[in-house]
């Protein structure tokens, strides 16, 4: 384990080099002044561009310059918007915990709509209930996110008027900035209208989240699907038959537990696309997340926020990447050792 | 001309023709085939194919429905947009920007990383790790944020977008070139060409790629259904094709005002990119199959 780790760490460690060095030069094939994209002050005068250029060591050697970032990054000082002029840092605080909110309730759902689905198709496997949830996972799988976004919007928000379309809450509740997730700063204000905030902010996520969740959750039937089929086939299974079991004993107790592990692997692996689809779906429910942001962003050529959005974003995806290995290896001694060629 | 077998032998196929012969016998597939070779035929021909031109506006005929709805007009299929253009030409017509664009991105994509993948599968120590890592590192990148990065260097347009989504498909390549072949590697077959003499790049070239030729085909149709998403969802957000281009997200975009008020403006091209993307897919779940099966037998 203590070797796992140590390789994981490395790893991470090169990650973030990496991240942080290609974040660093985007400020010089942005176009513009480099010491401008980096700090993000279009109105300053010579005398403080001036000033600037000396804070950040931009006269000094490339490495220096990157040194001074990366020292700046751990002040979470990322410089100010181009747009707002506010500092990034702040706003990056404020909409990434909505992001990781629905990114997080996305993943809950297509995890529990897509294993099961997975598992019946292996157990029920070349039987017409296989190809049915095969076929819902093709078809699923090539829904175009914004497409199935706006029809949702059009059937359920204007047709049936049952679900808002836009925003995480209703302006009407005034819930206090604490951690910035929402559902938990709810649940800490001391309003009366507790429960009538939560339930509303539950309305405003069911949408998005089921829009994102469908294109991972018929992955996850695929691949909980090929998970259980490997595991019927093993020999334990086998043994487990020959010892008098039944067949929902066999699944019960060994097949569900054992695909199971093997499905922790690739959540992280799927995180990435997961949040691809945020990206898009926010902009259409105009969710305040970091997605839409960094989106709105590039219309206003806004390269400082451009520049620390995808820094920290993909640093989040790795991260939770990182969390899953760990967790794949916690739960399965077979992971930890150290395979070659991986 | 039909060849006259004088001595009885046995043919064997080659790797590509029995994947082909495994992947004719699913029907699901052979439709998804089907669906792709009209794509394909559309996005070739739309320029003579199209009843109307794609770009010119006629202001007379401003929102017209479809033809099967009662104010319809069959000679304009699929309706107009608001600016009065066949919306049955921009689809066709966006056949080969959508489609069409996704197949050459896919191909350059996919001859750039092959031969990387090759060169770092034949490299080996410290250098092949970086390389290794680098590759993890961008693969953890989504590869939408990667083509939003390289589209905020360049400035929106759909060349970029294309240019991006080059650079982001790449690294997958790599990855299953350089695995399949460090696969093929260890298996006997090689090490006896190799007992016979033949270096690293011949081996590669005669007994390696004709191998592993099905699994990049394969990659090649998964990468392709996900180079039309990426397409249309830069062109729906605004940094892909710009106005006047048939583009199918963009399309989309531009319905997006009279989505009420003219629902078949959304609908239309959100059915064309459903269908080109089924169809990439079934061809790619298709092809899986066969492999599989051929495995098995």
């Amino acid at each position: 384990m203590l070797q796992f780790t140590f390789r994981r760490l490395s790893l991470f460690f090169f990650t973030m080099l990496l991240l942080s060095l290609l974040s660093f030069s985007l400020s010089y094939f942005f176009p513009g002044d480099a010491i401008i994209n980096l700090s993000g002050q279009v109105n300053a005068s010579q005398e403080e561009l001036a000033l600037l250029s000396q804070q950040y060591a931009m006269h000094e050697s490339f490495f220096s310059q990157y040194w001074h970032y990366l020292l700046r990054i751990f002040q979470g000082d990322m410089g100010i918007s181009m747009a707002s002029q506010l500092p990034i840092s702040d706003e990056i605080a404020n909409l990434l915990p909505a992001t990781i909110e629905l990114s997080i309730i996305s993943l809950i759902l297509a995890m529990s709509l897509g294993i099961p689905l997975g598992f019946i198709a292996a157990i029920f496997h070349k039987r017409a209930i296989d190809n049915i949830i095969l076929s819902f996972a093709i078809v699923g799988y090539s829904i175009p996110v914004f497409w199935l976004g706006l029809f949702l919007i059009l059937i359920f928000s204007i047709q049936l008027a049952w679900l808002p379309s836009a925003g995480n809450i209703s302006l009407l509740f005034e819930i206090p900035h604490v951690t910035g997730f929402l559902f938990i700063d709810i649940l800490l204000s001391n309003s009366e209208y507790k429960w009538q905030a939560f339930y509303n902010a539950l309305a405003h996520i069911i949408l998005p989240a089921s829009v994102i969740a469908i294109a991972p959750a018929t992955v996850f039937i695929r691949l909980a699907r090929s998970a259980m089929m490997e595991v019927l086939a093993t020999s334990y299974i086998k043994a487990a038959k020959t010892k008098g079991l039944t067949n929902a004993q066999i699944i019960y107790r060994h097949a569900i537990r054992n695909a199971l592990i093997k499905m922790i692997r690739h959540i992280g692996l799927q995180f990435s696309h997961l949040i691809t689809f945020a990206m898009i779906t926010e902009v259409i429910f105009n969710w305040p997340g970091i997605g839409r942001w960094l989106i709105e962003s590039i219309y206003q050529r806004d390269y400082t926020a451009i520049q620390s959005g995808l820094l920290v974003l993909s640093s989040f995806i790795f991260i939770v990447h990182i969390i899953t290995d760990f967790i794949y290896a916690t739960l399965n001694p077979l992971a930890r050792e150290n395979k070659h060629g991986s | 001309m039909a060849r006259d077998k004088i001595y009885i032998e046995e043919e064997f196929p080659s790797p590509l023709r029995q994947l082909w012969s495994n992947f004719k016998q699913t029907n699901v597939a052979m439709l998804g085939f089907s669906g792709y070779l009209f794509l394909v035929v559309l996005a070739i021909f739309s320029p003579l194919l199209a009843p109307h031109s794609s770009v010119d506006s006629n202001l007379n005929l401003l929102l017209l429905p479809p033809a099967w709805d009662a104010q319809g007009d069959v000679s304009y299929l699929l309706g107009t947009d608001s600016l009065g253009r066949d919306m049955l030409s921009r689809l066709m017509h966006g056949a080969s920007l959508t489609f069409g664009l996704s197949f050459v991105v896919v191909i350059i994509s996919l001859v750039v990383g092959v031969l990387l993948g090759s060169l770092s599968a034949l490299t080996k120590g410290v250098k092949s790790s970086i390389f290794n890592h680098f590759l993890d590192v961008i693969l953890s990148i989504p590869t939408l944020l990667l083509a939003i990065i390289i589209v905020a260097i360049l400035g929106p347009s759909l060349s970029n977008t294309l240019w991006a989504i080059v650079l982001s498909m790449i690294p997958q390549f790599i990855h299953i070139t350089h695995n399949a072949i460090k696969e093929e590697f260890n298996k006997d077959y090689v090490l006896a060409s190799r007992l016979d003499g033949a270096d690293s790049l011949r081996i590669l070239r005669y007994s390696v790629f004709p191998n592993i030729i099905e699994k990049i085909i394969t990659q090649a149709t998964l990468a392709q259904s996900a180079a039309i998403l990426d397409i249309a969802a830069l062109g729906f957000l605004g940094l892909g094709a710009q106005s006047p281009l048939p583009e199918w997200g963009a399309m989309l975009f531009n319905g997006l005002d009279l989505f009420y008020i003219a629902p078949w403006t959304v609908y239309l091209p959100g059915l064309a990119i459903l269908f080109s993307v089924l169809s990439t897919n079934l061809v790619g779940e298709g092809l899986r199959h066969a492999i599989q099966q051929r495995k098995e037998s």
